[in-house]
């Protein structure tokens, strides 16, 4: 698993015809309905799309906090479909950072120790959790922080806690639904910018946004409607010709 | 997870809410506690009762004429004919495994010294009585067998007589007036202590011929020895001699085949199996308090788990989305509701053992706690834990994910 991921050719995920239902009483929701792409190690992708279209039931495949319906979703060349709830979990915690739009910490718990938490689930143990969690919560601008517990940080340094977390683990790739839907211009920017120069050294992100200046950071953007990939396109020139 | 971390999120978990920790445990608490201390001035009770029986000899029979009935008591008394020196005589010589055989007579006495007296019980005992009870002399002599079969007037006294008698003198080779009959004190008995209630050492001792002309009244035939004290060589089964014993003094008695003794044979044996049995329904009712009690406690546990799983439902899917298996998951909260009804286990034991020891100050009772109760309470407060908490956080641990992330 690890020596695939470590392979450069093979795709970070790759989706072949994923579908996904769900079945309310006697109707069946269509949430995806054969969605196929690649996404490869370094890439910055926004998912964008109205309410409803399938990008939360999407990343959440991706995720692997769900599985499809039908298709085939792989994650670092790892089949999700072939992975029980505790390989799922195993995948989610070394493979995958999460970053949530509701920032997701645990409360009246310091930066430090919600940075650390994925590390107490991983396997094997790292050695010295610790200093992977302090290099994160620098990394990420907030050394002098360490100690504060949610309610002590604003909103924007919650998501670089959130953010720092994500990255506590060396994931494959970086996974935000809305990261910047709960912040105000300025601070969505510092969250932007984080998010490109984690890119720039090489991290995969992939990101949902509702705003196309928020899309206009990455660097490919999938839209995605009625849980159908309509548009798969280079970022570059988007806001000059939604300008137009 | 290690169990350290487990530990520690439990730890955490538990400091945030440390009220309603310790409201949840507090079933718990009053349970181990009421066990602990019930068991405590039970176990302080019968450890008393046991080293009093040790102290009558638990290898001792006591004879008495006429039937005993079935809950032990005597009965049909009058009928009966008395117990004699013959039968006495007879079980030295035919019964094997008999240390030491004495006749017994008792009637209460007005002792008069100087201008000091005291009611107490006179034994007319023969010299023998000495051994089967096992009691040693503090000062003076015992009488021996010569002096017991004559109707010389002297006596030995028990601690408590000399005591209130003498006060600190030493009462041997002084005359006392035992109801109005002077008699010479040879020796004085060291102390015994208590016994069923009783003072055992309010007693003295006089040749068992004398008590018969003296101080005892009507005697019905002139060998009369009112009861019978045996005692059995520790190698043999008390229960093989007291059958061979029966099987001779029915012999001598002439008890027809198929008809009831005329006499009584009674050992502390019994007496401690009767009240074992006791003490076995006694544990069986602190069992099933305990038990009720527990359950109740446990039932609080896993309705507050139950709670606390569904307060921290995002926690979870949080948890869940950055690696938490299933397994961490439940590990976590088991962790959580075993470390409260520990918590709560201890408080218990220590209010628990607290109130045992002022309630011995106060009371002056004896109280006694066991080891194994200790761990009983521990092991069964970890249990309740496990068995109430594993519903809840088997709960926890299949979340789906993604809805438990969405909970608000
Ligand atoms: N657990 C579920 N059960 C039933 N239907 C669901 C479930 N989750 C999502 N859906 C449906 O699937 C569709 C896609 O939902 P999804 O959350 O992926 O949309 P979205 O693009 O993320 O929307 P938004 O921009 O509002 O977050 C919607 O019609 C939604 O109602
Ligand atoms: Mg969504």
């Amino acid at each position: 698993m690890n020596e695939a991921g470590a392979n450069v050719k093979v795709p970070v995920v790759a989706a072949r015809d994923l579908t996904k239902s769900y079945q309310l009483g006697e109707q069946a929701v269509h949430a995806l309905r054969g969605v196929s792409f690649e996404i490869h190690r370094g890439e910055f992708v926004a998912i964008m799309g109205p309410s409803g279209s399938g990008k939360s039931t999407l990343m959440n495949m991706i995720g692997a906090l769900d599985v499809p319906t039908s298709g085939e979703l792989k994650i670092d060349g790892v089949d999700i479909a072939t992975l029980d709830r505790d390989q799922l979990a195993g995948l989610r915690n070394h493979t995958i950072g999460f970053v949530f739009q509701q920032f997701n910490l645990l409360a009246r718990t310091t930066a430090l120790d919600n940075v650390k938490l994925p590390l107490t689930y991983a396997m094997p143990r790292p050695a010295d959790p610790e200093a992977m969690a302090r290099q994160r919560l620098e990394q990420v601008g907030l050394g002098s922080r360490m100690d504060h517990v949610p309610s002590q940080l604003s909103g924007g340094q919650q998501q670089r806690v959130a953010i720092a977390r994500a990255l506590v683990n060396n994931p494959s790739l970086i996974l935000a639904d809305e990261p910047t839907g709960a912040l105000d211009s300025a601070t969505s920017l510092e969250i932007l910018n984080l998010f490109k120069a984690l890119n720039a050294q090489g991290m995969t992100v992939i990101m949902v946004t509702h705003e196309l200046d928020v899309a206009s950071h990455a660097k490919r953007l999938l839209r995605v409607r009625d849980g159908q990939i309509v548009e798969d396109r280079p970022v570059h020139g988007l806001l000059e010709e939604s300008a137009t | 997870m290690s169990l350290l971390e487990f530990l520690r999120t439990a730890m955490i978990a538990l400091r945030r809410n440390v009220l309603r920790s310790v409201l949840t445990t507090l079933g718990i608490i009053i349970g181990v506690g009421s066990v602990i201390v019930m068991s405590a001035i039970g176990g302080g009770a019968s450890r008393q009762i046991e080293q009093q029986i040790a102290s009558l000899g638990t290898n001792q029979l006591t004879i008495f004429p006429g039937s005993m009935n079935v809950g032990g008591r005597q009965g049909g008394f009058g009928s009966a004919p008395p117990l004699t020196e013959k039968d006495l005589r007879a079980i030295r010589e035919r019964v094997d495994g008999v240390v030491a055989v004495s006749g017994q007579m008792n009637n209460s006495a007005t002792i008069v010294a100087g201008s000091a007296n005291w009611v107490t019980q006179v034994q007319g005992a023969s010299a023998e009585i000495q051994d089967v009870r096992d009691w040693p002399l503090s000062a003076g002599r015992f009488y021996d067998a010569i002096e017991a079969s004559s109707r010389r007037k002297i006596a030995v006294i028990g601690a408590t007589v000399a005591r209130e008698l003498f006060g600190g003198s030493d009462p041997v080779g002084t005359t006392i007036r035992v109801n109005n009959v002077p008699f010479e004190i040879i020796g004085v008995l060291k102390a015994k202590g208590q016994a069923g209630g009783r003072d055992q050492d309010d007693v003295i001792f006089v040749p068992l011929q004398t008590a018969r002309s003296r101080l005892m009244g009507r005697v019905r035939v002139p060998d009369e020895v009112g009861q019978i004290l045996v005692k059995v060589d520790e190698e043999h089964e008390l229960a093989e001699v007291q059958a061979d014993l029966e099987r001779v003094l029915r012999e001598r008695r002439r008890v027809a085949a198929n008809a009831q003794d005329n006499f009584a044979v009674r050992n502390f044996a019994d007496i401690l199996a009767t009240r074992s049995a006791t003490q076995r329904t006694l544990s069986l009712l602190l069992a099933s308090a305990a038990a009720i009690s527990l359950i109740v406690g446990g039932i609080g546990i896993m309705n507050i788990m139950l709670v606390s799983v569904t307060e921290r439902t995002r926690e979870i899917g949080l948890r869940m989305a950055i690696g938490a298996k299933g397994g961490d998951i439940l590990g976590q909260f088991l962790t959580e509701a075993v470390l409260l009804c520990l918590a709560g286990g201890f408080i218990g034991l220590t209010l628990g053992v607290g109130i045992s020891v002022v309630v011995s100050s106060i009371f002056q009772w004896p109280v006694f706690i066991s080891p194994g109760i200790i761990l009983v309470a521990i092991f069964a407060s970890a249990a309740v834990g496990v068995i109430f908490g594993y519903v809840p956080a088997r709960r926890a641990s299949q979340l789906n994910p993604i809805e438990a992330l969405r909970y608000e």
